[in-house]
């Protein structure tokens, strides 16, 4: 296998990588806030749902996460699952970094003044407007960095798709080392890993500086 | 014509009674001062006054349109719609200033009037240069409130308040959280609101100020009005709690 | 300004990773013109009989067999490499037709259903040449590895088999891969490991075969065969039909030349 094979079969694998983990990001960002929402709501069931779902993605491992979103179709409703493999792996990803974008979400919520929907209250905005106008934006300034460290943290479970046998960019990397026998593949695996990172922090680093125009 | 009025009001924060039957009017143009120790009730009743806290029992109105009845001991507040109405009709000055930290100056100004009360974008930024010119600031339009002093800070809440052009406006403690000596620039900004004829409440611990400036001072004592009356009857007053007050605030 | 450009990067993302998910529907699933689709569910780190080839493609004795099945019967292939932990899953939901990958019978018989046995295979035990283990018996105390829910695990783990032996081992250490057992192997902190004599052969080719050796004394013989989910014996017949086609016409005998296992074959004609 020639060098420019494998960087290329590598390649072909980080774009599922990629498509993974920016799936997982479009629908898991604003997912987080309804079950902050639901966490943070009076009404004392939504509240219940909210921390049981929290509590449980958060407490068991995402592989295993994966593997009951994939086979469960079939365990509890005898459903076959033929073209199921890539929505399960999105799905398992979305409600398990939702879960923890939550709770970022309300630590952010939280952080914010009494004094600020007070305010808001007075000069006669009404909730959404609070909300969108006001909070929303602090919110996003305090959790930046929470939220970056969880989006690098992404990028490297994106790996955890191997246990659906979704060919992502580390299952190809095992593949090649199989047929190679050499561990050389890894290696590549972990500078591609890398310089995603790299390009993320790039990004999120420049995003955070874009508010750091108030205090 | 009254412009604010409340009856009866009683509030409690569990078994604290913090309000003990209250009555009050204000009237058109009219400034008035509520002084009193700190635990007195006077920030509660402010607050009750601008609907941040709901009041146990009361009635509450503004410009004798009701916002709140007593119906079998217990407040009945009107339908959001209607509070909404009446909440266009006061502003707030807070004792920790509250502008939004991401807003210019500018903005924390303009942003209400245009996106709440729908008004014209070029008036709005006419008025807000002229509230800042009022206020002494021309030149802050575009800092944002983090490079301000605090006095600076609080002229422009009271520009951002009075760009909605209430017609009651109320102080908390509007000089609590500022250092002496930038007490004196907020002071100057809110005598001259006294001179226009706009009607204020102010709740406040500086005597010398509120004497100055109120038609009528209200000296508040462990839930209920002790005393009332205009500047010199009330510091003239025999009662006891008031000259411990006074006496306290001299030492 | 700024809204627009964040707006563009979000539509920018989404279509990319849309793509990245189409594209890969596409080529899983070229049955576009109306062909059945025969899945066969492999291990892809399992060379020779599964494995990547030169150009980055799936291949190897047993996926080359079941893509000639599939054009004698007009069927089109999906080759799904599977977790080999996940393969009762995979097949009993449906996602997978068949496991056809060096896949032992023996002792499974009755959990799946099986077509002819078409590789004699033996379990075999690999160490490093220098390692002064010649026989069985020198494995006392040591550090045997095996690929976790593999036929060699099972055979050590038999009563009836080699359990007796694997008692005297210091440690059975339960690996994912080949890959990882034999650079644990290298690296001494295994002192042998038990497979199958195809893979076997692959792995000292490749590695070298003056650095390691397969033992005389073999762990067992067992069979090779397509394993279907309990009770689709329609399409096990079938596939067992065509099997025996491809083995009168010779291609079958052809494959195993390719692939260096002519003496290891054993479907009869």
């Amino acid at each position: 296998m020639s060098f420019s094979v494998i960087l290329s079969s590598m390649a072909e694998g980080m774009e599922r990588s990629v498509g993974i983990f920016f799936l997982t990001l479009i629908f898991s960002l604003p997912l987080g806030f309804l079950i902050a929402f639901g966490r943070m709501s009076k009404n004392k069931l939504l509240q219940a749902i909210a921390r049981f779902y929290i509590s449980v993605l958060r407490g068991t491992p995402l592989m295993l996460q994966l593997m009951v979103v994939y086979f469960a179709p079939y365990y509890l409703f005898g459903f076959s699952i033929g073209n199921w493999r890539y929505p399960a792996i999105i799905v398992g990803f979305v409600i398990n970094y939702s879960a923890y974008f939550a709770e970022i979400y309300r630590s952010g919520i939280e952080a914010i003044p009494k004094g600020q929907y007070e305010a808001a209250g007075i000069l006669g905005y009404n909730r959404i407007q609070t909300f969108m106008k006001i909070i929303l934006p602090q919110v996003i300034k305090i959790i930046l960095p929470s939220v970056t460290n969880e989006i690098i943290t992404l990028v490297k479970d994106t790996s955890l798709a191997f246990s659906l046998s979704y060919m992502e960019m580390f299952s190809i990397a095992k593949q090649i080392a199989a047929r190679e026998t050499t561990l050389m593949p890894f290696a590549i695996a972990a500078l591609f890993y890398y310089v995603f990172n790299l390009l993320v922090s790039i990004i999120m680093e420049w995003i955070e500086k874009r508010m750091n125009y108030y205090r | 014509m009254v412009y604010l009025k409340m009856n009866h009001v009683k509030k409690s924060f569990g078994s604290l009674e913090v309000l003990k039957d209250i009555s009050l009017q204000v009237n058109q143009g009219e400034v008035v001062s509520i002084i009193g120790p700190s635990g007195s009730g006077k920030s509660t009743l402010l607050r009750c006054a601008t609907l941040l806290e709901t009041m146990d029992c009361g009635d509450l109105s503004y410009l004798e349109k009701s916002a709140a009845t007593i119906v079998n001991n217990k407040t009945v507040y009107e339908k959001p719609a209607r509070l909404n109405e009446i909440k266009s009709i006061f502003g707030l000055v807070f004792q920790n200033f509250n502008l939004f930290p991401h807003f210019t100056v500018m903005k924390n100004i303009t942003d209400a009037p245009i996106h709440v009360q729908k008004r014209k974008k070029n008036e709005v930024y006419q008025e807000a240069k002229n509230l800042l010119a009022q206020m002494g600031l021309s030149d802050k339009e575009d800092y944002y409130p983090y490079q301000l002093s605090g006095g600076q800070q609080q002229r422009v809440a009271i520009a951002r308040a009075l760009a909605l052009k209430p017609k009651v406006l109320f102080f908390d403690e509007p000089t609590s959280a500022l250092d002496p000596e930038l007490t004196g620039e907020v002071l100057k900004v809110i005598k001259a609101l006294a001179e226009t004829k706009m009607t204020m409440v102010i709740v406040t611990h500086e005597m010398e100020f509120a004497r100055n400036i109120s038609d009528r001072i209200i000296f508040m004592d462990k839930g209920v009005i002790a005393v009332q009356g205009t500047p010199e009857e009330v510091f003239q007053s025999e009662h006891t709690r008031m000259q411990e007050f006074l006496g306290k605030l001299k030492r | 300004m700024k809204k627009q450009l964040l707006c563009g990067v979000i539509v920018v993302s989404l279509a990319a990773a849309l793509l990245a998910g189409c594209k890969k529907e596409d080529k899983d699933s070229d049955n576009k013109d109306g062909k059945k689709t025969f899945t066969v569910g492999f291990d892809a780190e399992y060379p020779p009989y599964g494995y990547m080839d030169d150009n980055g493609d799936y291949t190897g004795f047993d996926l080359e067999l079941a893509d000639e099945v599939c054009k004698l019967k007009g069927w089109s292939l999906k080759k799904q490499p599977i977790i080999w932990d996940n393969k009762d899953n995979e097949l009993n939901s449906g996602s997978i037709d068949c496991i056809w990958n060096g896949f032992t019978m023996n002792k499974r018989e009755n959990k799946y259903t099986w077509s002819d046995p078409y590789v004699d295979n033996s379990q075999v035990i690999v160490t490093k040449t220098d390692s002064g283990i010649k026989e069985l018996k020198d494995l006392a105390d040591k550090t045997v590895g095996v690929q976790a829910a593999s036929a060699a695990l099972d055979v050590l783990q038999d009563k009836d088999e080699q359990k007796e032996l694997a008692d005297t081992f210091k440690t059975l250490q339960e690996f994912a891969d080949y890959n990882t057992a034999f650079v644990e192997l290298e690296a001494g902190s295994v002192d042998a490991i038990a497979m199958d004599i195809g893979v076997a052969q692959y792995q000292l080719n490749s590695r070298g075969s003056d650095k390691f050796v397969i033992l005389d004394t073999h762990l067992n013989t067992e069979k090779y065969a397509i394993g279907f989910k309990k009770g689709n014996a329609e399409l096990c017949k079938e596939v067992n039909e065509a099997l025996h086609t491809l083995k009168k016409n010779g291609t079958f005998d052809k494959l195993a030349e390719k692939y260096e296992l002519t003496d290891m074959v054993c479907l009869e004609e």
